[in-house]
């Protein structure tokens, strides 16, 4: 049986479009994750949604949806001025905060949330909020450990002068050593020559970022970015390697 | 065109092929730019906003490993992605790799390119790689393949992602893109101007892996050798350089079914280079 082009070029739109139509009507045909995050699977929680699993890629509305925090209240807290809130990303923090010495993004999200709706959250990493959300945050039910964290992780709001004192690491449990230079702090612009001149060895990056170095002059958070890792984690693993 | 049952003016080439390869470039195209707007909150409505990897059936092929042993995807890619790798797997089982020749906008890309070369160096363009050299060469791209999907598998990521230049061509105004990426869009499409498919031929994993489907597909090309004048055309035409003039059966691991040797375009004796199932007479 021959076959000419008019009809293989038929069969080629037949089988791509009439196999992706089929997949959708099975429910195959899934282009995205499922915005939804993990649930803790062990403690007094277990079986709720995690703030930790909140990814840069998410909305306020999802994370409305998802933990029943107001997306309205999310924009108070991070200064975010949008008719509608819901539709924002959280991955667009990191650009509003570039200026900033102390980095807002993702990990500022899963912090407020947690303490928004007192769950709990690793606090050995250092994360900061601005000082709308730690206002917002006074009137929750906070511990003990949470306000101490909350005290030394606030910065000013954007405009606002900073203050006197910069926010410290003290009261997290493992939190960088006293003379942790605040230079040395790995934050959304560090590249990858800079840790190394820091003193972290290629070996330790490779171990940490589990692949082969990349260029040194990639910036972290856009490497975590691009291979789908927790920045936060990342960050946190290596900042430990600075401080030792 | 037939004028009293005669043909008067013979194909150049398959020009529906041509329309096959603009629209699914243009549909890639339109659709990353879309994922690009939705991120930034906007986008055009009633349109995909798939990420290109949820669109790459290359992507199904290196998280296969990942799902098979722990049933999950490599980050980023999804089940449209395996989908689509099913799908271009049967249209390669029964026509060889048509998604290489017809659909894969790399592909096409660097076919557009490949015309300045053959406007600059007309009967030298796509013979300027020595025979063995070449022979040799194109076995690179089943090292590249076992590479890929090694580092897939060890590592849980898409490290190909900043190598790829397919990624790059349709996200080289994003900030995801990797320079490695970049860099090897530009070696590709500069060497596209002295070779046809460059990446295609030394490179592709994808086409690594389609282009085992030439040993054993249903329907193949074949030269009908009691009424072959032996011209050579259609080896001379050949994208890939296969000796179709020399052939029976195209089996050659590198054949994207493009159909330009047949006797629908370039062969100028009628029913000689066939493309079908069942043998010739």
């Amino acid at each position: 049986m021959n076959l000419t082009s008019k009809p293989l070029a038929a069969i080629i739109f037949v089988v791509f479009f009439g196999g992706i139509a089929f997949s959708t009507g099975m429910g195959w045909w899934v282009t995205e994750s499922a915005k939804q995050p993990a649930a803790y699977t062990e403690g007094e929680f277990v079986g709720q949604s995690n703030p930790a699993d909140i990814r840069g890629s998410y909305t306020f509305g999802v994370v409305e949806n998802a933990f029943g925090v107001p997306s309205k209240v999310l924009a108070q807290a991070f200064l975010i001025e949008s008719n509608s809130p819901s539709t924002f990303a959280i991955k667009g923090l990191e650009e509003i905060y570039a200026a900033n010495e102390f980095e807002i993004g993702t990990g500022s999200v899963r912090l407020f949330v947690a303490f928004y709706n007192g769950l709990p959250i690793d606090l050995t990493a250092d994360t900061y909020l601005p000082e709308n959300a730690a206002a917002l945050l006074q009137d929750r039910n906070l511990n003990a450990e949470q306000s101490a964290y909350l005290k030394t992780h606030t910065i000013p709001n954007p405009g606002n002068p900073a203050p006197e004192v910069a926010p410290t690491t003290e009261p997290s449990q493992s939190a960088a050593p006293a003379e942790t230079s605040v230079e040395n702090l790995i934050k959304g612009k560090t590249t990858f020559q800079e840790i190394l001149d820091w003193g972290v060895s290629p070996a330790m990056i490779e171990q940490v970022i589990g692949a082969p170095m990349p260029s040194p002059l990639t910036k972290i958070k856009d490497y975590c970015i691009e291979k789908g890792l927790d920045f936060e984690t990342v960050k946190a693993t290596l900042q430990a390697e600075i401080d030792k | 065109m037939k004028i009293f049952g005669k043909r008067l003016f013979r194909p150049r080439s398959i020009w529906i092929r041509r329309v096959v390869q603009w629209f699914f470039f243009l549909l890639i195209a339109i659709i990353a730019i879309n994922h690009t707007l939705v991120e930034n909150g906007g986008g055009i409505p009633f349109l995909s906003t798939a990420s290109l990897h949820a669109l790459c059936p290359f992507g199904g092929v290196v998280t296969i490993y990942q799902y098979a042993t722990i049933g999950t995807f490599v980050q980023k890619i999804h089940e449209s992605s395996f989908v689509l790798m099913i799908l271009a797997f049967i249209l390669s089982i029964l026509f060889g790799p048509v998604f290489c020749g017809w659909v894969c906008p790399l592909g096409t890309v660097q076919e557009w390119v490949s015309k300045i070369g053959k406007k600059l160096f007309r009967r030298k363009f796509n013979r300027f790689v020595p025979a063995k050299l070449d022979n040799i060469l194109r076995y690179l791209r089943y090292l590249v393949l076992a590479w890929v999907i090694y580092v897939t598998a060890t590592s849980g990521t898409l490290i190909f992602a900043d190598y790829d230049p397919y990624f790059a061509l349709f996200n080289f105004w994003t900030t995801e893109v990797a320079l490695p990426s970049l860099i090897i869009l530009g070696i590709t499409l500069l060497l596209s101007v002295f070779v046809e498919r460059p990446w295609c031929k030394y490179a592709c994993p994808y086409g690594a892996v389609l282009g085992i489907t030439n040993l054993f597909r249903v329907f193949q090309i074949r030269r009908v050798e009691s009424t072959c004048k032996n011209d050579g055309v259609c080896s001379i035409v050949c994208p890939m350089n296969i000796p179709v003039d020399e052939l029976q059966t195209v089996r050659d691991h590198q054949c994207i079914s493009c159909l330009e040797c047949t006797s629908e375009a370039f062969c100028p004796v009628a029913k000689t280079v066939v493309f079908n199932a069942g043998g010739v007479k």
